[in-house]
């Protein structure tokens, strides 16, 4: 297919011009048959190639999806923009509805699915019977920073593809060393795979880092960041729980509109909370790591992390929400000496000695159901016969590559030299010199006017509506 | 809070606590229904689907620990004084139409009318590009539907307006005000749960109960204007009756034949399952023909018995058996059905 039909396609299905950086070099070797490992920054319309490769090619285009939250706004995106052949098959469906749609999978042009899902002979057999356009693995990461331990079924993707006739496969994905790059395309078993890789450096997010003594400091300067930098904000938290209180708390003191948002919400909540956001009704959202996988919201000017992120991978992904429109954004760590423990304890949870793996594997041989996480997960390696040493050593591998990641974040947050440099660097990239508006060193205010990013009043709460007021603006048209 | 709801299920005489925690989870078996028709609590039937029996009888015991109900025998829960005063003293909402739960599936009734209001709301404004408020693929291939079948755009959001603003004008206004905060349409994600008790002053719970509620009301508003677009929308997910097909069936056949050895031997049902059937419907239906059943000997004798007892929920039916030793189960079980309806009526 020549460039201008592409360009042409591209104006008349979506109304843009230009494509943005790393889309067009992925969609023409995607065209062209051939595997592509995409490496580009959160977005950069990462769904628009697989949308626009799936009009141009005949068959289905199934897309595997990590989380159910995600897959349902991938769905909402996609009706959104016009398409309207789309579904997810998730395990929250009841088996009728399951049934009913793997029937007329040929009547769709996108399918969400996780990879347990896919993995089910019943759907694995209901998509081996229709054309595949393209195979798409969103949030490829997790086959190496989420499989062993959380995801094992990621493993078997690879045997999956295979079974699915080897499809031309698109591996997505916002961050990636060269170590997970690897680890992807063995895992999938596409050596070959093309990379177009897009630098993870966000030029227009200042990186600044508040070091303090202890969690009543952290909670001032959480309040004294919101109430003194632009919004909109997202303030994260590895706890559901803190979340909601935080949010509330700040209500309270700011008197801004702020919301917690976790995966424990129902989906009417979680959908009701990002229209909120994404329309500027909301000020803040506290939110655990769920939100924002499928948001695209452009203005959001501040991402604050309350608790350290598991990794710098994750930290890029999760900064990246901010400044998408191009404008100054401010990505601040708020930590206190001993924070890492957090994270350790986090990793631990799924970490298992030898000793303990052989003990769960003599469990399995004598037929008793798994009693913790550890066992489910333990579980999927000893249905499919893997022995205990190997998996020890998988465990051994993991909690090692945990360890550098861990170490690796800690070195970005304790630097006393340009923190940009030091993140890139992890990346295999050569950064930028340093300056005013690139990232904060120890010692050093936050150049707020230099940003532009210092607030504004703050908005006055809207007055309660009368109901048939408000029934008559929903329902009426000029009112 | 949850615990309020629970204790409200509980009286000064002891109660069989799963057996009510189970009507309101929507288990359809017959002694569970027949808890739910002596403890006067049938018409919250499946109202808190999906709750794990677990989270009740973790409630339960922490109310027993707090002295607000007392366990008087294994299984049995009992208001203690202090929860009576517990009881007499919460302001929580009141659901007065859940028992719409019996004949409708109201949850899929809410999925579909919430996305409906979203897509005529939208399409009122020319909006064609929106996030919409669900995903799941039957609700919207029903509401796909449903919108096709419409006339112009125009037209029906008047008719939805009109529709709503009738039935949301005769509530209090406080709950019209729920209603309509929560709703998703044009330039308007709607209210949370949460956002809503903090502005309307009231907890999470209580507006999970009160639009659980107001669907329930919105759906008898509905049923009573057939007109309405959204009627459209609700009457494929009405059932005639609360009793189920089956146990339909055989009171169908029963009142042709009356003989029950014979409808199990036609329908090839135990005859035990054929009583229990009978026993549904009688609870479910208070005009089930009870004298049919009960030979005016048998009815004579057992109101000599019980007639002046109150106390429906614990007739033994030894007590019974020691006066007519012919007498059966099945009969006791549907005097004691009959009774019920006739206090209630
Ligand atoms: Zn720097």
């Amino acid at each position: 297919m020549q460039q201008a039909e592409l360009y042409h396609l591209l104006k008349q299905k979506y109304g843009f011009d230009e494509f943005r950086p790393g889309q067009l070099a992925v969609i023409q070797h995607l065209l062209a048959g051939e595997d592509v490992l995409a490496v580009l920054p959160t977005g950069t319309g990462k769904s628009l190639i697989y949308q626009l490769v799936g009009s141009v090619l005949p068959g289905l285009v199934v897309v595997v999806s990590p989380l159910i939250s995600l897959m349902q706004d991938q769905v909402a995106r996609l009706n959104y923009q016009g398409e309207k052949r789309v579904a997810a098959l998730t395990s929250q469906q009841d088996y009728g509805s399951r049934q009913q749609l793997l029937n007329r999978l040929d009547q769709l042009d996108f399918l969400f699915v996780s990879p347990e899902m896919l993995n089910q002979p019943a759907v694995l057999t209901a998509v081996r019977q229709v054309q595949l356009a393209l195979f798409v693995v969103d949030e490829a990461h997790c086959i190496s920073t989420w499989g062993p331990d959380f995801r094992p079924d990621y493993l078997t993707l690879g045997t999956l593809r295979n079974q699915l006739g080897d499809p031309v496969t698109l591996m997505l994905t916002a961050t990636a060393t060269a170590r997970i790059r690897d680890d992807i395309t063995r895992q999938l078993r596409v050596p070959t795979a093309h990379q177009v890789l897009y630098s993870v450096n966000r030029p227009n997010i200042y990186l600044a880092v508040a070091t303090l003594s202890d969690e009543t400091a952290k909670r001032a300067r959480l309040r004294q960041l919101i109430e003194t930098v632009a919004g909109p904000v997202v303030v994260y938290f590895s706890s559901k729980r803190q979340t909601d209180l935080t949010a509330e708390w700040l209500r309270d003191v700011t008197g801004l509109r702020v919301a917690g948002y976790h995966a424990g919400l129902s989906a009417e909540d979680r959908f009701k909370i990002q229209q909120q956001f994404m329309t500027g009704q909301l000020d803040v959202i506290c939110a655990t790591s769920a939100f924002g996988m499928g948001i695209n919201k452009a203005d959001i000017r501040m991402v604050i992390h309350y608790h350290l992120p598991t990794s710098l991978a994750d930290y890029v992904q999760e900064i990246g929400r901010a400044g998408r429109d191009g404008q100054p954004a401010l990505a601040v760590i708020l930590y206190v000496a001993g924070d890492e423990h957090l994270v350790q304890s986090l990793n631990d949870l799924t970490s298992a000695t030898p000793a303990e793996i052989a003990a769960d594997q003599q469990r399995f041989a004598r037929k008793q159901p798994a009693q913790d996480a550890l066992s489910e997960v333990l579980d999927h390696y000893w249905q499919r016969g893997i022995d205990p040493a190997r998996v020890s050593e998988q465990f051994v591998a993991r909690a090692a590559a945990r360890q550098r990641e861990l170490a690796a974040l800690l070195r970005y947050v304790t630097s006393t030299t340009c923190r940009r440099a030091v993140m890139l660097s992890y990346f295999g990239e050569d950064a930028p010199e340093h300056s005013l508006t690139c990232c904060q060193l120890p010692g050093a205010d936050l150049p707020l006017d230099q940003l532009g990013l210092k607030r504004g009043a703050a908005p006055t709460t809207s007055e309660v509506e009368d109901w048939e007021i408000q029934l008559k603006r929903l329902f009426l048209l000029n009112f | 809070m949850f615990e309020d709801y629970l204790l409200r299920l509980f009286s000064v005489t002891p109660r069989r606590a799963k057996a009510i925690f189970n009507v309101l989870r929507g288990r359809r078996t017959v002694s569970t229904l027949f808890a739910g028709l002596t403890y006067g609590c049938l018409d919250q039937l499946d109202s808190w689907h999906g709750v794990p029996l677990e989270r009740f009888l973790a409630t339960a015991e922490a109310l027993v620990n707090q002295g607000f109900l007392a366990s008087p025998q294994p299984g049995y829960l009992q208001l203690t004084p202090d929860g009576q005063q517990r009881v007499a003293a919460t302001t929580l909402y009141r659901p007065v139409a859940l028992s719409a739960f019996q004949t409708v599936a109201v949850r899929q009734f809410a999925a579909e009318a919430q996305l409906a209001l979203q897509v005529v709301s939208e399409a009122v404004h020319q909006q064609r590009r929106y996030y919409p408020v669900t995903t799941d693929p039957k609700t919207q291939a029903r509401v796909k539907a449903w919108v096709r079948q419409q006339s112009r755009t125009r037209e029906v959001a008047a008719a939805v307006y009109a529709g709503l603003h009738a039935f949301l004008g005769q509530l209090d206004p406080q709950l019209a005000a729920i209603f309509v905060a929560s709703l998703t349409g044009y330039r308007q994600p709607g209210l949370t749960d949460a956002q809503l008790g903090v502005r309307f002053d009231r907890q999470p719970i209580e507006l999970l109960m009160i639009r659980k509620d107001l669907t329930c009301q919105w759906v008898a508003w509905l049923q009573s204007h057939p007109k309405d677009p959204l009627a459209g929308l609700l009457a494929p997910l009405v059932k005639a009756s609360p009793v189920s097909t089956s146990a339909q069936r055989t009171v169908r056949d029963f009142s042709q034949s009356g003989d029950l050895n014979q409808i199990a031997q036609n329908r090839r049902l135990k005859p035990s399952t054929v009583r229990e059937h009978l026993l549904e419907a009688a609870i479910l239906t208070p005009r089930f023909p009870f004298k049919r059943v009960l030979s005016p000997a048998v009815l004579t004798q057992l109101s000599d018995g019980f007639g002046g007892r109150q106390d429906v929920a614990d007739w033994q039916f030894a007590e019974a058996q020691a006066v007519n030793a012919q007498l059966t189960f099945f009969e006791f079980r549907l005097y004691q059905i009959m009774r019920c309806h006739d206090a209630t009526s």
